[in-house]
């Protein structure tokens, strides 16, 4: 059965309004979370959470399948060497055994079709420092439907990055859960440099401890529909999570991005700064950032950022910052969002010095990028993430993709 | 020895009332080695013809040529006409966030040059030309003009100037905004740089005060969208006594000290 929390609206002492939350039910309450399938409705769009996602593209993902298990795996150092079993474990387990099943529960109909349709889970458990990011390699093998869960667990005062890299051609239904433990510091970077014409839809529930901070990065450069949702909340005060996202979308793509920050516990931060480009027809992005403010997090520092670079007519970019605050005693809940062109003073600027439009209008969405990038720190990860935009520039470099930098005459 | 040559340009200008001619008729003849100060009242269209020759999108022409020894310039997109040897230093320089100064430099360099410089070279002569603007090195890794102040961006331009090098250089009010130490910081930039490439110069500018540091051989008065006086240095001390009465409107007013 799913869980509902009982609505329970306490009234204000007039002396001391911060004292109490606000008097109002929070959509927290309305929202199921539950390992059975029959909790769910089949999406359409006329749900909130599905109302920007084109869901007869992604039928297969709401209904049970049996996954190919093709999708290979592996787990090794950013240069592909064995990792060091005594700081990082990676093993293998069934469904909900011991590490997965444990942060939340599935929260919509495609998260819990894949739980079930998950045969197990793949574990990366981290125990001590690491000095060099862990690289799990996610390799699609054709459009078979297939299911993956994947773990990442990091132990309590732990500072460590870890990369997963999505390539091939895929039609993946995928689970994430990510828990870090009290004081770590741990990055996670997501790419998905899917095929054309791969499917995607990802869940991630986040659980950051107590005094932890976590680096959340998705990087999303290619794939015909890719849909991912991020769950998170705070096991403790003094939490820290920094969610980034990047991605780029073709003509007729779909790309959607939906983040759910929860401040659950007193003295948290967050920050959340998506940025997308978009070209050509068709090319549809979609951002969703929603931030709750439970009446249990006094102190709350929140702020949540999207932009887009349309480069070319045709292309439609959703963008929805929610912020649903139900505490008063807060130091911040900001968002921000835009969908805009190319400046023509900064190409006119650059073309005045020699640069040609098309070079231009290059350098301009690299360093839209490249701010981003930065903020990542981690040189390895950043260097890897500057590499992977630049394939994707370099891709519209081809003959055939000429309109990735024109504009339609 | 190069020449730049415009004649009888017409451009306009699209705003909210229509279409709008600003430019009417320019006609100059400008030399390598040659600095011409472009001076008149607000509104009389002397940024309007710097961004012309630039090349800027906004700015349609209606009539008319400028021939860089021979070639048109008006024909070509603004980056070709960057190569072709025209550097416009602008009035408020655009922040292209996320891409750094060295970057935009070296690609600009290799764009105008048409091969990379040797990169020994060029980061020695970089480093020296930022020491000589009294630039502070982390600018070279910040993003173009990002976070600068007015007078540090008026010292990018000049650096971009003198690694640049061209053959002619429009100065669009590269006094304004500036105090007087960055003034004469800028104004040495420029005047090393034209004693290096020998370059030519339009410098377009309201005020005197920029002649005292970058001598002008000609000065010409700009209003109503064309040239309506020239003549020496000494024409600028008139114009610092008289201000620019007698060229704008009955009973309009405008001095031309700072």
């Amino acid at each position: 059965m799913a869980t509902v929390k009982e609505i329970n609206i306490p009234v204000a002492d007039p002396h001391d309004p911060y004292k109490v939350p606000a008097a109002m039910p929070s959509s927290a309450d309305r929202a199921p979370r539950s390992f059975s399938l029959d909790d769910f409705a089949v999406p359409s769009r006329k749900q909130d959470d599905f109302r920007f996602t084109p869901v007869d593209r992604i039928n297969e993902f709401f209904v049970p399948f049996t996954a190919s298990g093709r999708t290979h795996v592996t787990i090794s150092d950013m240069k592909g060497h064995k990792l060091d079993a005594a700081k990082v474990e990676a093993t293998r387990e069934a469904m909900g055994e011991r590490y997965s099943g444990k942060v939340s529960k599935p929260n919509d109909r495609p998260s819990v079709v894949q739980w079930n349709a998950s045969a197990e889970a793949v574990i990366v458990h981290i125990k001590h420092d690491l000095d060099e990011p862990v690289l799990v390699k996610v390799e699609g093998s054709g459009m078979d439907m297939d299911a993956l869960h994947l773990v990442i667990h990091a132990d309590a005062n732990v500072h460590a990055d870890v990369v997963v890299q999505h390539s091939g051609m895929a039609m993946l239904a995928e689970g994430v859960e990510i828990t870090t433990g009290e004081d770590s510091q741990i990055s996670t970077t997501f790419v998905q440099e899917w095929q054309a014409g791969s499917k995607h839809v990802g869940n991630h529930r986040i659980h950051v401890g107590k005094g932890a901070s976590l680096r959340h990065a998705v990087v999303t450069l290619g794939g015909d529909v890719v849909r991912i949702r991020m769950d998170q909340d705070f096991g403790g005060d003094h939490g820290d999570v920094n969610m980034l996202g990047i991605y780029f979308v073709d003509p007729g793509e779909h790309i959607e991005h939906r983040t759910m920050v929860v401040h659950n516990e007193p003295d948290c931060k967050s920050r959340v700064v998506y940025k997308g480009a978009l070209s050509g027809k068709g090319a549809h992005s979609t951002w969703v950032g929603n931030a709750l403010i439970e009446p249990t997090a006094p102190g709350t520092d929140s702020y949540e950022l999207n932009r887009n670079l349309v480069l070319t007519p045709g292309a439609i970019a959703d963008s929805e910052p929610n912020l649903e605050i139900e505490n008063g005693d807060i130091i911040g809940a900001g968002h921000a969002s835009s969908v805009g062109r190319f400046d023509d003073e900064e190409l006119f600027y650059l073309q005045s010095r020699g640069i040609s439009e098309r070079e231009a209008r290059k350098l301009v969405v690299r360093g839209f990028f490249a701010e981003l990038i930065e903020e990542i720190g981690v040189d390895a990860i950043s260097g890897h993430l500057m590499d992977a935009i630049d394939r994707r520039l370099a891709r519209s470099e081809t003959p055939n993709s000429d309109s990735v930098f024109e504009e339609d005459k | 020895m190069h020449t730049l040559e415009i004649k009888d340009l017409y451009a306009s200008v699209e705003t909210k009332e229509g279409r709008k001619q600003i430019l009417k008729g320019v006609n100059l003849t400008v030399k390598s080695g040659e600095t011409h100060a472009i001076m008149g009242p607000n509104g009389s269209g002397k940024s309007t013809l710097a961004y012309t020759l630039a090349g800027h999108p906004k700015y349609e022409i209606e009539q008319g040529q400028a021939l860089l020894d021979g070639q048109d310039l008006l024909l070509m997109t603004p980056d070709e006409r960057a190569k072709a040897g025209l550097f416009l230093a602008m009035q408020y320089p655009v922040e292209v966030p996320g891409v750094s100064m060295t970057n935009f430099l070296r690609t600009a360099k290799t764009e105008v040059d048409g091969k990379a410089p040797a990169i020994r070279t060029w980061t020695k002569e970089l480093t020296e030309a930022m020491k000589r603007l009294k630039m502070d090195p982390k600018f070279a890794t910040r993003s173009v003009n990002e976070g600068f102040s007015g007078g540090e961006k008026k010292r990018a331009e000049v650096l971009q100037l003198e690694m640049l090098a061209p053959k002619f250089a429009i100065l669009d009010e590269t006094d304004s905004g500036l105090d007087v130490d960055a003034l004469r910081i800028v104004s040495e930039g420029v005047n090393r740089a034209k004693e290096k490439d020998n370059f030519g110069i339009l410098m377009v500018t309201h005020y005197t005060r920029i002649l005292k540091y970058i001598k002008p051989d000609i000065v010409h008065v700009f209003a109503d969208g064309h040239f309506v006086k020239t003549g020496g240095p000494e024409l600028a001390d008139e114009l610092e006594e008289r201000g620019y009465d007698e060229f704008m409107p009955e009973g309009a007013s405008e001095s031309a000290l700072a």
